[in-house]
């Protein structure tokens, strides 16, 4: 089983959900197990959320981003890949501490861990003066139980 | 995303349905926060249609939980799809709110 389809977005607000949602499509067009569909959408939503608000600050008109999905054999791989400045969203912020009670927790990070527990594989790559973030979960079984 | 309200005994019910994500999530804010201004720092949030909640959302829900417990009261969720429950869990919100499975259930663990 093999797929691919690749889109442009613009760093705008409304762009995440719209490409998530050409993934949910994607995913249920190809037979994907609907639980790893919706694990891999949510990463990839929070992760495209990152990049449009934080990585072009004022030099948006140029930008550029590509999403591709891909299906290989049984890997489900998407990458996204834009012309800003470089920009790591997996470090930026720090791992959030789920623990806390309501009144000492603040939300920053929460996108990006919720993204790394959902997802085998998160990389990021600066190449060739463009950011690349590979998001990557095999199919054979279930992703692990995620953890609190 | 569409928010009904009702009440379930001295309990503000807020049903949310589809998708709240970074594009709507300001919405959610909104709206839980007209129903807590109308007296419901009991809050009830009812999930059975929810289909989808991103990081934007529980920020939303996470002001919500802040502002009913410091009234007094607090958030309680119900009816909530197993893969919503497993967001919840990854972000620990089912330490900060309790899960039932029934609005009326939700409602009495007020009482």
């Amino acid at each position: 089983m093999d797929a691919a389809l690749e889109v442009g977005m613009k760093p705008q607000s409304s762009e995440p959900r719209r490409v998530a949602e050409l993934f949910e499509r994607f995913g249920a067009e190809h037979d994907l197990p609907p639980k790893i569909v919706m694990r891999m959408e949510l990463a990839l939503d929070e992760v495209l959320t990152n990049v449009v608000s934080y990585a072009f600050g004022e030099d948006a008109a140029d930008a550029q981003i590509t999403v591709g999905m891909y299906i290989s054999g049984s890997l489900v791989r998407i990458s996204i890949e834009d012309n800003g400045p470089p920009f790591n969203p997996l470090t930026e912020a720090a791992d959030p501490d789920v623990e806390l009670p309501a009144e000492e927790r603040e939300i920053g990070g929460l996108g990006i861990h919720l993204a790394k527990t959902f997802v085998r594989t998160l990389r990021y790559e600066r190449v060739d003066g463009r950011n690349r973030l590979t998001l990557e979960q095999p199919l054979d079984g279930q992703p692990e139980e995620p953890s609190e | 995303m569409k928010v009904t309200t009702s009440t379930s005994g001295a309990a503000m019910v807020a049903a949310v349905e589809g998708r709240v994500d970074s594009a709507n999530a300001k919405d959610l804010d909104q709206e839980l926060g007209a129903v807590i201004d109308q007296g419901g720092s009991r809050l009830v949030v009812d999930c059975s249609d929810l289909r989808y909640i991103s990081s934007a959302g529980l920020r939303a829900l996470l002001v919500a939980i802040k502002r009913t417990n410091k009234e007094g009261g607090g958030v309680a969720m119900c009816r909530v799809p197993d893969h919503i429950r497993e967001v919840l869990e990854v972000s620990g919100f089912t330490r900060l709110t309790k899960v039932y499975a029934t609005v009326e259930e939700a409602a009495g663990s007020f009482d």
